[in-house]
């Protein structure tokens, strides 16, 4: 038989070639990386910046002028300088070539993998007309049995309005829409947000400093984030999981608030009177009086008063043990939960202790009934410290926000000065609003001189300061007891803007550095070893004809990298243990070949026609069993994520590459040697 | 060189001691997996938190799980694995399951000032999660069998396909009671190896259907039993050689891959050498029983007619 050995001999040819090239990206890069390992290293040593400090510098670009505020010694600083250009050059060539290179999976560089999904509940109840126990029960059962996706969500809600008996339009859109029209205006809802919630997350992210952050959309309400080798993750989560809905709202005044209070306790009593509990509440006299008061505290449990049922809101396990003075609990039980708190006009404290206890009883459908329709409750996001014992507010504020972050156009941190200030040299956020905001403002501080304007993060009341006149320029601060690094992160996530809804992790995969660090070297050395003992079996076993099969098998391991560069996958770590497999299972197909010639051999064969005859006849054996494992690795990188499915992706290019390797490049060598004159004797 | 010359084993006459054997291993696999209420599934399909730190020096669990206490997590999982500083702990199913592990890491830190825990991993799965990828599992699992009945039907017989099928559920099943057995857990990567596993040994079974359908045709006037020993014995040599490869970059993963890919490794290992066995004593007897009968279906129908 005449094969055409110079048609195969360029075909291979070229595969090599092109495999190099794919190959010089990533070569070239580790290269690059080791030569700005050095820079770094010597900047450090010139100046007290970290590491990771360095890299951000580099990666942002303004490395000098951080060098100019670690470096006081002039001499230095130039030093220091000309090192830093010369490490943003090599940081210019790394960027370019890194997209080309072959990417390490999160497993091997560190990094973490969170998986948010939004929460499509909170989002229909956003957008309700209103609010009252029945929707509340009813959307607690649809998130109950509703699955994962959207779909899912829309058809089991659909469902329990439709068993219920209840129309959607009592609490959706308008009251002549029937309810697929209502249904099919939430799903646009839901998708809008989940669209403008990637597009926050994307502006959060891209201030980590994180190269190449990947967020992707996973079904229909889920989004995955990815970082690699972000070093603080609990603070990257708290930055990305912030809803950061920033409000604006007037604070009631507070002969309102006095009235709805007693109108509270006026309900309380009444509720109270019907059952037992007031006797469990004087019975049960602990005289550990903890508040510096002269009156007897009690330590009650807020069960009694409301029963387990009637726990409302995200914090279940709150503190049930409260303090309650004895003789006002009979009279007022509510106010008795409450005290009057020196500082501000029109908020009312309360103790930490009993902050649960009182979101439980502004929660439960008795209370929401009493507060007027355009009044809503909100605490301070954190307690003050008031002699020796820690304090929250309670605030009634509008419900309409004068002006939301929505007009937000600048937020940045600074240190608060101005005798007036409260957190004279306390970190403060300052907010600057667009021109259209910048009106809103002014039209509402000018209106409300004198009142107070309660500044509300995610529902939780940061500041209430007096509004003394108008503020024409459009400008506000938020104060509170932050520290820079909050202070920092708050700007941040106001700057990209509010979430649409809530969001939370419901999956997380970190591996931190070290981890990573280790896993890099034990594939390493797994592949180092296990190539070595198969190239080293192959020549004892099959001598001549093993070393030609050894050198197929460097062939496909290179074939696989370049294959990884070229389709830009992410090489993990059990992605280098498919590679490691492979070069075990990929030896098969020689295997097969060589024991195909030595029966042909043991026949009588010449030496080309036991070779001709080997590969013809293991050929479709070969087909057939490594179809069957592509078919498997398929399937498996269908289902699979992440790490596993590095694995699949390794393990079907390493198939297809072995067949490619073991049967046209081995059998082109055998042609080769055997080319100019017919071996009598096979090495075999 | 040649571990193994020309042979002449009648495997065939030893499936009823495979089949004893085989039976009997799955059955304890079973038995203990009954015992316990189902496999050991991990965190991935079951849902929770698994941290992995590593301390500077050595550290008592109870010092850990007195910190943890404070937190309410004093029932969690905690335990040493690979060495005294390396240290896992595990929370069973958990609503927020990213706020467990924050509040898991800055309480070791704070309560270890002298000995602050590096963070080496965490995986937070939530309980949709988990049983997702549950569902999504045994999905995975039927199609690969489906795609791999209808090739191996396609391009063999139907005969074949089902003895590849059987055979396949015979070490996956096996793997699965070595597991439960030893109170191995059930993870994600584990499950990619079973799929891995599947493959390897699907390769090793049609190598050597392909010698029977090559001998079925060269070999006319053998009966059908001979036939198939005689294809057995002579891709022995080739099924030596290729196991024995494969098990030997798998050890060198076992034993150098880390602790990450420890159970990984392991079902591989197992799997190399179930799948080896079943190519040879469970996926050929099940061709050879199975045609056989056909084939004697097929004779008496012949003679029926002729009659």
């Amino acid at each position: 038989m005449r094969r055409n050995n110079l048609f195969r001999s360029i075909i291979v040819g070229i595969v090599i070639i092109w495999s190099l090239a794919q190959l010089y990206p990533t070569m070239k890069v580790s290269q690059l990386q080791k030569e700005a390992k050095t820079y770094t290293e010597q900047l450090q040593a010139l100046s007290n910046l970290d590491a990771d400090e360095i890299q951000a510098g580099l990666n942002a670009g303004d490395l000098p002028a951080r060098l100019e505020d670690a470096i006081q010694d002039d001499t230095k600083l130039t030093e220091a300088y000309a090192l830093a250009e010369k490490a943003a050059l090599l940081h210019d060539g790394i960027v370019k070539l890194e997209n080309d290179a072959i990417k390490q999976g999160l497993d091997l560089l560190g990094g973490t993998y969170l998986v948010y999904e939004v929460n499509l509940p909170q989002l229909v109840l956003n957008v309700a007309k209103k609010r009252d126990s029945r929707l509340d029960s009813l959307l607690a059962k649809i998130e109950l049995e509703s699955g994962a996706s959207e779909s899912d969500y829309f058809n089991t809600f659909s469902q329990a309005f439709n068993d219920a008996g209840i129309r959607m339009s009592l609490y959706f859109g308008q009251r002549i829409q029937k309810d697929e029209e209502i249904v099919d205006k939430l799903k646009e809802q839901a998708a809008d947000a989940v669209n403008r919630t990637l597009e926050v997350l994307r502006n959060r992210v891209d201030q980590f400093g994180v190269s190449e952050p990947s967020i992707t959309k996973q079904g229909d309400n889920r989004i995955i984030i990815e970082l690699a080798g972000i070093k603080d993750v609990q603070r990257a989560k708290e930055i990305i999981g912030k809803t950061a809905l920033l409000e604006f709202k007037l604070v009631k005044d507070p002969d309102v608030n006095m009235a709805i209070l007693q109108d509270i306790d006026k309900a309380l009593k009444k509720k109270l009177s019907r059952s037992d509990a007031v006797a469990e509440l004087t019975a049960t006299n602990d005289s550990t009086a903890t508040r510096p008061s002269k009156r007897k505290d009690t330590e009650v449990s807020v069960e009694s008063l409301f029963g387990e049922g009637t726990t409302i809101g995200d914090e279940s396990e709150g503190d049930s043990t409260i303090l309650v003075d004895e003789q006002l609990a009979k009279d007022s039980p509510f106010l008795a939960l409450l005290t009057s708190f020196p500082g501000s006009r029109n908020s009312i404290g309360l103790p930490a202790k009993n902050l649960q206890a009182v979101k439980r009883i502004v929660n439960s459908p008795e209370v929401l009934k009493i507060i007027p329709a355009n009044a809503q409750v909100h605490f301070s996001n954190e307690p003050q410290v008031f002699e020796e014992q820690e304090y929250y507010e309670m605030y009634f504020l509008k419900k309409e926000a004068e002006i939301t972050g929505k007009y937000l156009e600048e937020a940045d941190v600074s240190i608060a000065s101005g005798a007036q200030s409260f957190n004279q040299g306390q970190p403060q956020v300052n907010l600057k609003f667009n021109s259209e905001g910048a009106r809103i403002f002014a039209v509402a501080t000018g209106a409300n001189v004198n009142k107070q304007l309660a500044i509300v993060l995610d529902g939780k009341v940061a500041s209430a300061p007096n509004i003394s006149g108008k503020i024409p320029g459009g400008s506000a601060q938020i104060e509170g007891s932050f520290t820079m690094e909050e202070a920092k992160d708050l700007a941040i996530v106001l700057r990209a803007g509010a979430l649409p809804a809530p969001i939370h992790v419901i999956e997380e995969r970190t591996v931190g550095p070290s981890l990573g660090q280790d896993s890099v070297n034990a594939g390493q050395l797994s592949l180092g070893i296990g190539i070595a003992l198969v190239i080293l079996f192959m020549i004892v076993y099959y001598k001549l004809s093993g070393l030609i099969a050894d050198v197929a098998l460097i062939l496909n391991l290179v074939l696989i990298l370049a294959a990884l560069a070229f389709f830009h996958a992410t090489l993990t770590l059990p992605g280098i243990a498919g590679i490691i497999l492979t070069m075990g299972m990929a030896v098969d197909a020689n295997v097969l070949i060589f024991e195909r010639i030595r029966e042909e051999l043991a026949t009588g064969k010449t030496v080309r026609a036991a070779i001709d005859a080997g590969y013809d006849r293991a050929f479709w054996t070969i087909f057939d069993a490594n179809i069957t494992t592509f078919l498997t690795a398929l399937v498996l990188y269908q289902f699979g994520t992440g790490p596993i499915r590095g694995f699949a992706v390794t393990l079907s290019i390493g198939i297809l590459a072995s067949m490619f390797t073991a049967i046209v490049v081995t059998h082109l060598i055998y042609d080769t040697i055997n080319g100019k004159r017919s071996l009598s004797k096979l090495s075999i | 060189m040649q571990f193994i010359k020309k042979t002449n084993i009648d495997f065939l006459a030893k499936r009823k001691i495979a089949l004893i054997i085989s039976g009997f291993l799955i059955l304890a696999g079973f038995v203990t997996m009954i015992a316990k209420g189902g496999p050991d599934y991990s965190i991935d399909f079951l849902g929770g938190t698994e941290i992995h730190v590593r301390f500077n020096s050595e550290i008592k669990i109870n010092k850990i799980r007195d910190a943890l206490n404070q937190v309410g997590y004093g029932t969690a999982e905690i335990k040493n694995f690979g060495n005294e500083r390396d240290v896992l702990i595990r929370v069973e199913k958990q609503q927020e399951s990213s706020e467990v592990s924050d509040a898991i890491l800055s309480t070791l830190t704070t309560e270890f000032p002298q000995n602050t825990p590096t963070l080496l991993s965490v995986d937070a799965v939530g309980p949709k999660i988990g049983s997702e990828l549950r569902t999504q599992s045994i999905l995975a699992v039927f199609f690969a069998l489906l795609l791999i009945l209808i090739y191996v039907w396609l391009r063999f017989e139907f005969v074949f396909g089902i003895g590849a099928i059987v055979a396949l559920f015979h070490d996956v099943l096996f793997t699965l009671g070595v597991f439960s057995v030893l109170g191995l857990e059930i993870s994600l990567s584990v499950l990619a190896a079973f799929f891995t596993i599947v493959g390897y040994s699907l390769n090793d079974t049609i190598v050597v259907f392909d010698r029977i359908r090559e001998n079925l045709k060269s070999r006319r006037r053998d009966d059908f039993f001979t036939v198939i020993n005689v294809s057995i014995n002579q891709s022995l040599s080739r099924t030596v050689i290729t196991s024995l490869t494969t098990f030997v970059v798998v050890l060198v993963l076992y034993t150098n891959g880390g602790e990450v890919l420890h159970n990984f490794s392991f079902a591989l290992l197992v799997g190399v050498v179930v799948g080896t066995y079943s190519s040879v004593f469970i996926a050929t007897p099940v061709v050879a029983e199975w045609g056989y009968r056909q084939a004697q279906a097929a004779a008496k129908s012949a003679r029926k007619s002729r009659k």
